[in-house]
């Protein structure tokens, strides 16, 4: 007897194996992604820092330093307060700073033409973000898995509680930590697809993004719950109300902040999770899902001819006829080169090398705004007002400072070349000039103004700034580390805090209230040993 | 008179991290001339290369320039060395003859003589029509003349090419190779490939590198005298060719009307009507590699 298979049984089947094929495929993109991650030595000091994290979250008694502060008043460290306040801390660091660390999942099949292998397989497109995606939050779980590991360690460190209930201190990291994260995995795909969004730009619009996400987030107002704060936070301010301690006015405050005297404690037992607040958990996640896909639409799959944005530089297109006419090589050369070559002065034509290296493709419109900073800074009533912006807009340039030589594969060229050190000097003197030419402006207003202290400020910053660039981009061969920290510490800046204040905008009494110039000259001569020392030792271990 | 250069690599081993022995004991001496480093792929040519150039640093032995320690003084070497690597960038906003000011400039070369020299270079490499043209626009083999234009920047005495040919069309190649022979009249010139007819037409020196280890060292006729006698031609069918590839290593097979044309290395005539052939270096670098040769012809 045959068995006659219906048209709409083969359908389903089909449909059932391409499911089928399509999600093995997903999965084996992510795992394979991610194995490639964690098998990198940065990895292992990525969870390293995840223990920290979870260390810093867990504040010794008598800290000035704390993380979570319900109006003066800490949980006495339960299982539940541990694990809530490492999971908030989580959300809040990861959701910025992982972003860091996960991004590049597609431009690294790019750089190591993998994509190409990628696209020319069936794999769908939907099933390649998706499989990024998943890889990108597999990361950022691993390092939220860290946390929640380290979590109970320090709640027995602490001795203020030995009963370890794993619901209490898991169930927070599920529920608060893991939705922002899936975000975050999302945003990464979706900045990566974004021409514009792939580099420097997208690095800096992130910071901008996830502060605005992290602040409205805490909003009760926040839609689906923002972060997931209020659960917990109104649950700490009835066990406080319970005690009998006043908590109106009592602000919640969450991030790493000072306090003038130690918290004092009070016993918490955890959140009720109700249904409602579990499905606006759901549905961060689905929407981190739907933001991974949204590329789909176009997302070119490594092809350069549908790229949204034409390559960096054209191919070139000899002029046949004139390739025809000479040929590749002169066969000889002169017994005695017409032009013999010898050694001389050479530091001026390095520094203007150097700097065209650093500035190369620099768009006119980023002249333009610069040029407009600049010229802002003349009409401002405080000679220094504008200095806050003249010293931000070139942070993606200056992220190129001891990075450029791996980037561009010209190491391997120039480990052959003499006097290593004379390079790297050069190259500092650049990010130097570009400093001093960008706020040239709040200078020139100042110096008008004999404000000689603010003048002095300014030279400690035209100091500091390229030197951390050089540091970093040396010690780290990327360009995002230096655009994380330097956004950090101009953001401190700005909002007023002297102790970082490298340019001299926080005043006090009309003088510059940070640290002293000499300091921060003394730092940036430091910063510039530091970036030579790694240089040669990476170099001595060639 | 310009005293003649000699570099000088006394038992180099190079051990990565992982164990792996990419270079093993090799001791050479090179004086002006070209040496031909010939290999196959992975053999450590391009860690050797590197040592040589001070890039990479030997585990053990000495890497002597005139004499000089340059594993410890690299500076001694680095002021007259010429070095291609095999896969190097460029800065792609910039042009060639910015960039190669800028490499005179790190090189430490005076400014006019700098900037008459990187005129001649260009004319030399025939990049002048492009000189205005982004690198970043260049063709793979635009690019190779790039690096060997800056190779030859501080008119060097020592030149480290590796892999030089690769992406140069035939034309490109024999007039590179041209190159080559008139510089190595007073430089010491290393030449690497794994191409065995770049070597042929213009190293007087050839030394054979596998696994890291240096297997032969000699002029390409006394290499080739250990071959002698052992290379045959034949041709043959299928099924009896394919036998005999089984049995002998071939230096070539070519489809003919006839049948397939062998070029096979025996000491004994491998088949009825074989005749035996000069060698070539092909022939060698077979027998040496793929161990074709016996242990008492060496």
């Amino acid at each position: 007897m045959t068995a006659r298979v219906t048209a709409p049984v083969m359908v389903r089947v089909t449909v059932r194996v391409t499911v089928r094929v399509t999600v093995r495929a997903t999965v084996a993109l992510a795992v394979a992604d991610f194995r490639e991650r964690v098998r990198r030595p940065a990895y292992a000091m990525i969870l390293l820092a995840a223990v920290g994290l979870a260390r810093l979250a867990v504040p010794p008694a008598d800290s000035r330093w704390v993380i979570l502060d319900v109006g003066g008043y800490r949980g006495v460290y339960t299982s539940a307060w541990v694990g809530t306040a490492t999971a908030l801390a989580g959300a809040l660091w990861l959701t910025t700073g992982g972003f860091y660390l996960i991004r590049d999942a597609i431009g690294r099949d790019e750089r190591t033409r993998v994509g190409q292998l990628v696209a020319a397989t069936p794999l769908r497109t939907s099933a390649y973000l998706l499989g990024k995606f998943l890889s990108d939050f597999l990361v950022l779980a691993s390092m939220a898995g860290v946390l929640a590991v380290t979590a109970p360690v320090m709640q027995l460190a602490r001795g203020e509680s030995g009963v370890v209930d794993p619901v209490a201190l898991l169930l927070p990291f599920a529920a608060i930590t893991l939705p922002p994260l899936a975000l975050t995995a999302a945003a990464a795909v979706l900045f990566e697809t974004v021409p514009l969004l792939r580099g420097g730009v997208g690095n800096v619009v992130w910071f901008v993004v996830s502060l605005v996400l992290l602040i409205g987030g805490q909003s009760r107002s926040a839609p689906l719950g923002g972060l997931g704060v209020h659960q917990a936070a109104d649950s700490m301010r009835a066990a406080l109300a319970a005690r009998g301690v006043d908590v109106h006015g009592r602000e919640f405050s969450l991030g790493l902040t000072s306090v003038t005297r130690s918290l004092r404690t009070f016993q918490w037992d955890g959140f009720s999770v109700t249904g409602a607040f579990l499905g606006g958990r759901l549905v961060v996640f689905l929407l981190a899902v739907v933001l991974a896909l949204l590329p789909c639409l176009w997302f070119a799959r490594f092809d350069p001819a549908r790229r949204l944005s034409g390559p960096a530089v054209a191919p070139y297109e000899p002029d046949v006829a004139t390739e025809d006419r000479r040929p590749a090589f002169r066969t000889t050369l002169p017994s005695t080169p017409r032009v013999a070559p010898r050694p001389g002065r050479a530091l001026r034509r390095l520094l203007s090398g150097e700097l065209r290296i650093l500035l190369q493709g620099v768009s006119r419109w980023w002249w333009l705004v610069a040029a407009g900073v600049t010229a802002a800074a003349f009409a401002t009533p405080e000679p220094a007002t504008m200095l806050p912006f003249a010293w931000i807009w070139p942070v993606l340039i200056w992220s190129r400072l001891g990075t450029q030589r791996v980037e561009y594969g010209v190491e391997g060229l120039l480990g052959a070349y003499p006097a290593p050190r004379r390079g790297l000097l050069a190259e500092w003197a650049a990010g130097v000039v570009l400093t001093a030419v960008t706020g040239v402006g709040p200078l020139v207003r100042m110096a008008v103004a004999t404000d000689w202290p603010g003048v002095r400020s300014w030279a400690g910053g035209t100091l500091l700034v390229p030197a951390l660039a050089l540091v970093l981009g040396v010690a780290c061969r990327t360009h995002r580390v230096f655009q994380v920290v330097y956004l950090g510490l101009w953001y401190l800046a700005v909002n007023g805090t002297a102790a970082v204040d490298y340019m001299g905008a926080v005043r006090s009494e009309g003088l510059p209230a940070g640290p002293s110039p000499l300091v921060v000259a003394v730092l940036a001569a430091a910063l510039v040993c530091a970036a030579l020392a790694v240089r040669t030792a990476r170099h001595a271990v060639r | 008179m310009i005293d003649t250069p000699t570099l000088e690599l006394v038992d180099v081993t190079k051990i990565y991290k992982g164990g792996k022995r990419a270079v093993d004991g090799v001791t050479l001496r090179c004086g002006a001339g070209l040496l031909g480093l010939l290999g196959p792929n992975g053999a450590g040519k391009s860690t050797l290369m590197r040592i040589c150039a001070t890039v990479t640093r030997p585990t053990g032995g000495r890497v002597l320039f005139d004499g000089t320690d340059v594993v410890s003084r690299p500076g001694a070497l680095r002021g007259v060395l010429g070095y291609l690597p095999q896969d190097f960038g460029v800065y792609p906003h910039l042009t060639a003859r910015e960039f190669l000011s800028y490499l005179a400039a790190l090189k430490g070369l005076a400014a006019r003589p700098a900037r008459a020299r990187v005129d001649e270079l260009l004319e030399l490499v025939n990049l002048t029509e492009a000189v205005r043209t982004p690198l970043g626009k260049y063709s793979g083999g635009m690019l190779r003349r790039v690096g060997i234009a800056q190779a030859l920047l501080a008119d060097p005495r020592v030149l480290i090419v590796d892999e030089p040919t690769a992406g140069l069309d035939p034309e490109e190649r024999v007039r590179f190779r041209a190159l080559l022979g008139d510089l190595a009249e007073d430089r010491v010139v290393l030449l690497s490939t794994h191409i065995v007819s770049d070597i042929e037409s213009v190293a007087s020196d050839v030394a054979v590198v596998a696994g890291g280890r240096l297997l032969r060292r000699g002029t390409p006729e006394a290499l080739l005298s250990e071959v002698d006698g052992q290379v045959w031609e034949t041709v043959a069918g299928p099924s009896e060719a394919a036998a005999l590839r089984e049995r002998h290593p071939a230096s070539r097979v070519i489809r003919t009307a006839d049948g397939i044309r062998l070029r096979l290395l025996s000491d004994t005539p491998p088949a009825t009507g074989a005749v035996r052939v000069p060698p070539d270096l092909e022939d060698l670098y077979l027998a040496v590699v793929g161990g074709g040769v016996r242990e008492a012809a060496r």
